[in-house]
C-alpha cells in the first residue's frame, strides 16, 4: 500500500476512532449487560418463568379480567411477548362501534400495559420499567432523546462511525495482519502493550465488531436516515405509501360488521390448535381482531426455536364463528429474502441463536471490544507524549483521556451498585421507579467519574473501579438472597434459571476482576502529567 | 507514531471537500444507487438491503473520498454516478 494512502487512513482511523470513543464504550458497556435483559428483569422482580410460558397462557381468564373495567365488544387486542417475561405487553384499539363512547383521555399509552399472566395483574409502562429496560434504552441513548430522537440519532452516527473505523482500522493493519496477530510484549513499554493489544483483540473481535456497527446502525437509524430520500422521491412524500411497499406480507385486514357473535369462543382452544400443529414453534404473539363480533378473527404467529430454523416467522388466522383457519403462513417452510434479512439482523445483534453459551461469548467479546476502544485511547495518549509537541497539546491530551478513563471505567461499580440499590430500595417507589433508577445511576455515575477526574490517576481509576465492582458485585447475590431468600443454590434447585444465571454472572464477573486487581503492576513509565502534578507538589510542600 | 503529516491534507478548504464529498456525496449516491436497485428488484427486498447494506456503501464511499488526491474531483466522480443512475430511473 502507498504510503499516502497508508497515513490518511492512519488518521481518519485515529480521529474517527477518538471522537466516538467513549460513546461506544457505552454502548458496548451497556448493550452486553443487556443481553441478560429478560434475566436481570426475572431476577429484579423475582419472577422467574417457565418454559413454553406464552402457549400455557389461559387467555380466556385473562380476557375476563379485562372486561370487568372496559368493554372489549369491537376492539382489536394484541398479546405481545417480545421479551421472556411474565409480564406481556398488550395493546388494545378503541372499539370500532361507534355507538360506544369511551371516556377521553385514552389515548394510545392509556391502551398499552403489560400484565402477569400467571396473576393477571396489571402495570403501566411507568410502574413496570426495570433494570433490563433502563441497560437496554441506554444502550441506545434513548435518555438523551432531548430534542426529538436526539439519542438515537447520535447512537446511530457512533455505530456508523465505528463501522468507518473498523474497515478504515483492517485496511490500515492489511498488511501485517497475520504476522501482527501473534505479537504480544507484555513487558515492552507501554505504548507497544496498547498497540499489540489493540490489534490482536481487534483482530479476534474484527467479525463481531462489524456485524454490531452494521446491525446497530441498521437498527437504531436504518428506517431514519435511510429511508427519507426514497420516501420524498419515489412514494410522493407520502410514509403510509413507503411502509405498506415495505412490508412483505399481505396485512391483516378484517372488517367490522356490527352484530354480535353469538357464540362463547375460547380463545385457548385457538392456541391449542396451534400448538398441536407446531408443537415445537415459539408462539409469541395473539391477536384478536373484532372482539365479541360477527367478523372476529384471531391471529396466533411465532417462531421456530433457532436450533430448528434460524430465520422465518409463521402464523394461523382463525375465524371465530365457524373456527376455521382462513390464512396459514408455515413457519417450517422457505423464507423469503427480506423477511430473512430482517431476521437474522436481529438474531445477530441480539445473540439469540445458541443459548447462554453464546450469549456468554458475545459478553466476553463485548467486553474484548470495551478493551479494544480503550486501548485505541490509551495509544492516542502514549504516541502523542513526545517533547516537540506543544505544552498546551500534551496537556488537553492528558486531560482528555483521563476524562474518558474516569467516565468508561466508572461505569462498572456503579452498574454493580445500582443492582443492589434497585433490590434493596426500588420496590418502595411504585410508578417512580424510572425516576429512582436515573437518580442513582446518573449522579452515581457523574459523582464517581468527578473523583477519578480529581484524582487524576489513570492507574488509579483502573485499580480503584475495578476493586469497587468486584466488591460490590458480590453484594448482587447476597442483597438477592437476603430479600428473596433465592441464594443461588436454592434458586438453582428450584430450577429459577434466569436468577441463578445474573447471580453467578456477577460472582464469576467479580472472580475475574478481583484477579486482575491482584495483577496489576504499577506503570513503569508514569505517565507525564503525573509527573508533573508531583512536581508541583514538591514545589509547594517546599 | 501518529500518522506522517506529510500524506496528510493540509488545505482546510480540500478537507473540508473531501470530507463533504465523503460524508454528503456519499450519501446521495448511496440513495441513488438503491433507488435504481428498486426499481428492478422488488421493493421490499430493495429497501431492507438500503437500511443495512446502506450503510456499509456509504462508509466505502466515505474511505474513496478521504483517498482522493482532489476533492473537487471526488465529488463529482460522486455527483456524475449520480446522475447516471438518475437517468437509469427516469427512463425505467
Amino acid at each position: 500500500m502507498a504510503n499516502r494512502v497508508y497515513n490518511i487512513l492512519f488518521h481518519t482511523h485515529t480521529i474517527s476512532g477518538i471522537i466516538i470513543s467513549a460513546a461506544l464504550y457505552v454502548i458496548f458497556f451497556t448493550g452486553s449487560i443487556t443481553f441478560l435483559r429478560d434475566e436481570i428483569n426475572a431476577w429484579e422482580r423475582n419472577e422467574p418463568i417457565r418454559e413454553h410460558y406464552f402457549k400455557a397462557i389461559n387467555f380466556d381468564k385473562a380476557l375476563e379480567v379485562l372486561a370487568k373495567d372496559r368493554r372489549l365488544y369491537g376492539r382489536d387486542l394484541s398479546f405481545s411477548h417480545r421479551y421472556f417475561e411474565k409480564r406481556v405487553g398488550v395493546s388494545m384499539t378503541r372499539s370500532k362501534d361507534t355507538t360506544i363512547q369511551e371516556p377521553s383521555g385514552r389515548g394510545r399509552r392509556g391502551n398499552f400495559f403489560y400484565m402477569n399472566m400467571d396473576t393477571f395483574e396489571k402495570k403501566d409502562y411507568g410502574s413496570n420499567y426495570s433494570l433490563g429496560e433502563f441497560f437496554y434504552r441506554l444502550h441506545f441513548f434513548a435518555q438523551l432523546n432531548l430534542f426529538g430522537r436526539s439519542g438515537y440519532f447520535l447512537a446511530g452516527l457512533v455505530a456508523f462511525f465505528f463501522l468507518f473505523a473498523v474497515l478504515t482500522g483492517v485496511i490500515v493493519h492489511w498488511k501485517k495482519i497475520i504476522s501482527s496477530f501473534y505479537v504480544f510484549r507484555p513487558k515492552a513499554k507501554w505504548k507497544t502493550i496498547w498497540t499489540d493489544a489493540h490489534v490482536a483483540l481487534g483482530m479476534i473481535g474484527l467479525p463481531y465488531q462489524f456485524m454490531f456497527a452494521v446491525t446497530g446502525a441498521y437498527l437504531i437509524i436504518g428506517y431514519t436516515v435511510m429511508l427519507p430520500p426514497v420516501q420524498s422521491l419515489m412514494f410522493d412524500d407520502n410514509p403510509k405509501k413507503l411502509q405498506e411497499a415495505a412490508q412483505y406480507e399481505a396485512p391483516d385486514d378484517y372488517p367490522f360488521k356490527g352484530e354480535n357473535l353469538e357464540k362463547e369462543v375460547s380463545i385457548n382452544q385457538f392456541m391449542h390448535q396451534t400448538t398441536e400443529k407446531w408443537p415445537e414453534l415459539q408462539q409469541h404473539q395473539l391477536q384478536i381482531f373484532n372482539y365479541g363480533d360477527k367478523n372476529m378473527h384471531i391471529k396466533v404467529s411465532g417462531s421456530p426455536s433457532f436450533d430448528d430454523k434460524l430465520l422465518g416467522t409463521g402464523y394461523l388466522v382463525f375465524r371465530a364463528k365457524d373456527g376455521t383457519i382462513i390464512r396459514e403462513k408455515d413457519p417450517y417452510s422457505r423464507t423469503s429474502y427480506a423477511e430473512g434479512a430482517t431476521d437474522l439482523l436481529k438474531r445477530l445483534h441480539f445473540g439469540d441463536f445458541g443459548g447462554y453459551g453464546m450469549k456468554l461469548i458475545y459478553f466476553a467479546l463485548g467486553l474484548i471490544t470495551c478493551f479494544v476502544i480503550l486501548s485505541g485511547v490509551l495509544i492516542w495518549l502514549v504516541a502523542r507524549d513526545r517533547k516537540n509537541l506543544p505544552e498546551h497539546k500534551r496537556n488537553f491530551n492528558t486531560w482528555l483521556v483521563r476524562i474518558y478513563m474516569a467516565i468508561c471505567l466508572s461505569l462498572y461499580p456503579i452498574t454493580a451498585i445500582i443492582f443492589v440499590v434497585v433490590k434493596l430500595f426500588a420496590d418502595n417507589y411504585g410508578d417512580g421507579r424510572r425516576d429512582f433508577i436515573y437518580n442513582v445511576f446518573f449522579w452515581g455515575w457523574l459523582l464517581l467519574s468527578a473523583l477519578f477526574i480529581l484524582k487524576r490517576n489513570n492507574h488509579f481509576t483502573n485499580k480503584f473501579s475495578l476493586l469497587l465492582g468486584a466488591i460490590l458485585g458480590i453484594f448482587v447475590p447476597i442483597s438477592n438472597g437476603i430479600v428473596t431468600g433465592n441464594w443461588p443454590w436454592v434458586a438453582w434447585q428450584k430450577g429459577y434459571s434466569q436468577i441463578f444465571v445474573v447471580d453467578i454472572f456477577w460472582l464469576l464477573l467479580s472472580t475475574i476482576a478481583l484477579l486482575v486487581f491482584f495483577k496489576l503492576r504499577k506503570p513503569k513509565e508514569s505517565s507525564r502529567a503525573k509527573k508533573s502534578s508531583k512536581a508541583k507538589l514538591e514545589i509547594s510542600t517546599n | 507514531m501518529p500518522a506522517n503529516k506529510k500524506y496528510l491534507t493540509k488545505s482546510p478548504w480540500q478537507r473540508l471537500i473531501k470530507i463533504s464529498a465523503g460524508f454528503v456525496g456519499g450519501y446521495i449516491l448511496t440513495e441513488a444507487f438503491h433507488m435504481a436497485l428498486l426499481q428492478w428488484w422488488n421493493t421490499p427486498d430493495a429497501l431492507i438491503t438500503l437500511r443495512f447494506f446502506g450503510f456499509i456503501l456509504w462508509a466505502t464511499l466515505m474511505i474513496f473520498a478521504f483517498m482522493a488526491k482532489n476533492g473537487i474531483k471526488i465529488w463529482g466522480v460522486y455527483l456524475l454516478a449520480t446522475a447516471v443512475l438518475a437517468l437509469l430511473i427516469y427512463l425505467t
